[in-house]
């Protein structure tokens, strides 16, 4: 942040859509930070997207309605967007372009940091192999969340992951470690009623002490929603690489966030890629993806949780398939399971997290995780498969052994995947839950478990 | 016939006392299965009413923990909001009375080499000495005896308001630079916020 201010200029040549194209420009930066002034003293902010032939674009972040083009100023400020970072912005809420929204002053800055982010030097990474605990079971113990991924839910309009991205915002915790760990949750074009939700459930709770929020509302401008996830990135690398904390980000809705982009796009009459989306859709998604992770010397780490919800369920819709490729895994919400009722309705023979594997274990949670994990996955993909041949024959086709694996996966529903939204389970309540499934069978169906281990915890007959 | 009429009462006696004796076996044995049944039954009810009575305290355990972490949090929030309202407080108060002496400072002596770099500043970043320039009342000769520097610059008649300094424009009015005390002091006040608390005791 510099103490010179920057120039004024009031010729404005056109306003479009959410975009404003300022003439006879010297000297303006691509991304700078930029000041409309509208004709009765109202302050807008906005950045530069495009700048040459003396012309500068400007996509005005609260959007051009009410804006006219006499008496409209734009100021370039001469820097880029920061955002003020200390540890106090911990138990603060803020809008989408990181201003107080708790009717709190702003915070005491330490720093002020570009929200555009340092990208991570890949030879610096650490590979993340730490266990994050959610609470939330079917995660923890099928889907397993490590400290520095970034492991997105898909899921669909309605369906309760907004529920689901507090829980996990309320109960997650680093075990077996003493290290600080923070929650930076940004709520991005979300109802008014949902925001009010997020910040009521980690306030009633005593998360919100090591939680900092972003709401971005529904009524919000859109144009805003380009801005939150990236101020909310910022504030937690800084928690995370200055302060050493483990902190966990929480981004909801990111279809909100690709509209927006598509919204820039169409109104500077780039070429739609896929379903209208910019080409470089892909691209800019990973430059907020991969700010998650950790860094070599670095005690901290920043996992990400990007949530979207993918219009009419489709999982080939440009946002998840484009997601995907980056993340590391999903977690899929799944209708089915939503309609029956079933909370968190995570349909796990879709989801897969591709750390598991490094985070779970002796050391981390316990040796026997990752075999009766994989006997569980196994043993519900077998019993879906007799429910569909239940279906077509009735249950009095079916076999004992298959009965018995058509109760393993209602038992698996409801009492291991069904879990109150206040419910938070340990991992060792967790894995005690997964044994009862498998104590189902009996024991010449398990064969992905060593014997050492079956011998300890199986409970069958 | 009386001798056959013993030798059957003494077989009858014989079959009945066998009957009781296996009768008496049978009600033995179950009265020992059953006083087995019920140790085996009031065993695993211990096992069990432990089990339940570990889940009741854990549960207890759980929920004290969490009504434990909302009361601390909560008062945690509310005790640091209210030391960052007073911060704020103390800060806006510094600067109202920074404000205050500097608007009634002296205009003479250093005041005008003031001016003469506000002036350089602006007009190199409008890159041209070829402006209109407004000040305050209480400004305007300091100003009007530093223009003859800048070359085809000129003071506009209208005053503006503010504690001191220059607010320079393009002759065609296209490009506007506010370099006066009040836009100094807002550029800085984030950047010195820090330090006032820091004077007020807050930790860094």
């Amino acid at each position: 942040m510099t103490t010179e201010g920057g120039v004024q200029y009031s010729k404005i040549a056109e306003i479009k859509g959410p975009l404003v194209v300022v003439d006879d420009v010297e000297n303006a930066a691509f991304d700078e930070l930029v000041e409309v002034e509208t004709n009765d003293g109202e302050r807008r902010l906005g950045k530069v997207l495009e700048v040459g032939n003396g012309k500068a674009i400007v996509q005005v972040f609260e959007g051009t309605t009410g804006l006219s083009i006499s008496g409209t100023n734009a100021k370039f400020v001469g820097k880029v967007m920061e955002m003020p970072v200390s540890k106090e912005v911990l138990g603060r809420v803020f809008d989408g372009l990181g201003r107080p929204k708790d009717g709190l002053p702003d915070p005491i800055a330490d720093k002020f940091i570009d929200i555009n982010g340092e990208p991570m030097n890949p030879e610096q990474r650490e590979y993340p192999k730490d266990f994050i605990q959610t609470g939330v079971s079917v995660i923890d113990g099928l889907i397993t969340l490590v400290r520095g991924q970034k492991l997105p839910i898909f899921s669909g309009s309605g369906m309760s992951h907004n529920l689901l991205a507090a829980q996990i915002a309320r109960q997650a915790s680093v075990v077996g470690t003493d290290d600080d760990f923070a929650v930076v949750f940004a709520a991005i074009g979300v109802q008014y009623s949902e925001a009010e939700y997020f910040r009521k459930s980690l306030e009633e709770s005593g998360a919100l002490k090591r939680s900092v929020l972003f709401l971005n509302t529904a009524d919000d401008p859109a144009i805003e929603r380009i801005i939150t996830p990236r101020v909310a990135l910022t504030v937690a690398e800084y928690l995370a690489f200055e302060l050493g904390m483990h902190v966990l980000v929480i981004l909801t809705d990111m279809t909100n966030y690709a509209e927006a982009l598509r919204e820039i796009s169409a109104a500077r009459e780039e070429v739609p890629g896929r379903k209208g989306y910019p080409g470089y859709l892909y691209t800019d998604l990973s430059t907020l993806y991969e700010r998650a992770g950790k860094l070599n010397g670095k005690k901290g780490s920043v996992t990400q949780v990007p949530i979207l919800s993918m219009p009419s369920d489709d999982i080939t819709h440009p946002i998840p398939d484009l997601t995907g490729y980056i993340t590391e895994g999903q977690v899929v919400v799944g209708r089915d399971l939503f309609r029956q009722g079933v909370y968190p309705p995570i349909n796990i023979l879709m989801s897969l997290s591709r750390l598991m594997k490094d985070g779970i274990g002796e050391g981390s949670t316990r040796d026997d995780h990752a075999e009766v994990a994989n006997q569980v996955y196994d043993a519900y993909s077998r019993a879906q498969e007799v429910r569909a041949l239940a279906g077509i024959v009735g249950k009095a086709g079916l076999t004992e052994i298959d009965l018995k694996y058509m109760d393993v996966g209602d038992v698996f529903e409801k009492e291991f995947l069904s879990q109150a939204t206040d419910e938070n389970r340990t991992i060792e309540e967790t894995l005690a839950i997964l044994w009862k499934i498998v104590s189902k069978l009996p024991k010449n169906e398990i064969t992905k478990i060593k014997d050492k281990h079956v011998e300890k915890y199986y409970q069958g007959e | 016939m009386g001798k056959r009429v013993i030798l059957a009462n003494s077989s009858l006696e014989k079959t009945i006392d066998k009957i009781l004796d296996q009768t008496e076996q049978d009600v033995l044995s179950n009265l020992d299965g059953a006083l087995s049944d019920s140790h085996q039954t009031l065993d695993n009810s211990v096992t069990k009413l432990e089990d339940e009575y570990d889940k009741i305290v854990a549960d207890g355990r759980k929920e004290a923990d969490k009504l434990e972490k909302q009361i601390v949090g909560s008062s945690d929030i509310e005790a640091r909001n209210k030391q960052l309202l007073a911060v704020e407080d103390a800060v806006s108060r510094v600067f109202t009375k920074a404000v205050e002496e500097i608007s009634n400072s002296d205009r003479s002596g250093d005041y005008a080499n003031l001016i003469k770099s506000l002036l350089d500043e602006s007009t190199k970043v409008l890159g041209t000495s070829e402006v209109t320039v407004f000040t305050n009342s209480k400004d305007r000769d300091v100003v009007q005896s530093t223009l003859g520097s800048f070359a085809g610059s000129e003071l506009s008649s209208e005053t503006i308001e503010c504690i001191g300094g220059v607010k320079i424009q393009s002759k065609d009015g296209a490009m506007k630079f506010d370099n006066t005390i009040d836009a100094k002091i807002d550029r800085l006040k984030p950047l010195i916020r820090k330090e006032i608390a820091t004077k007020f005791g807050v930790k860094e």
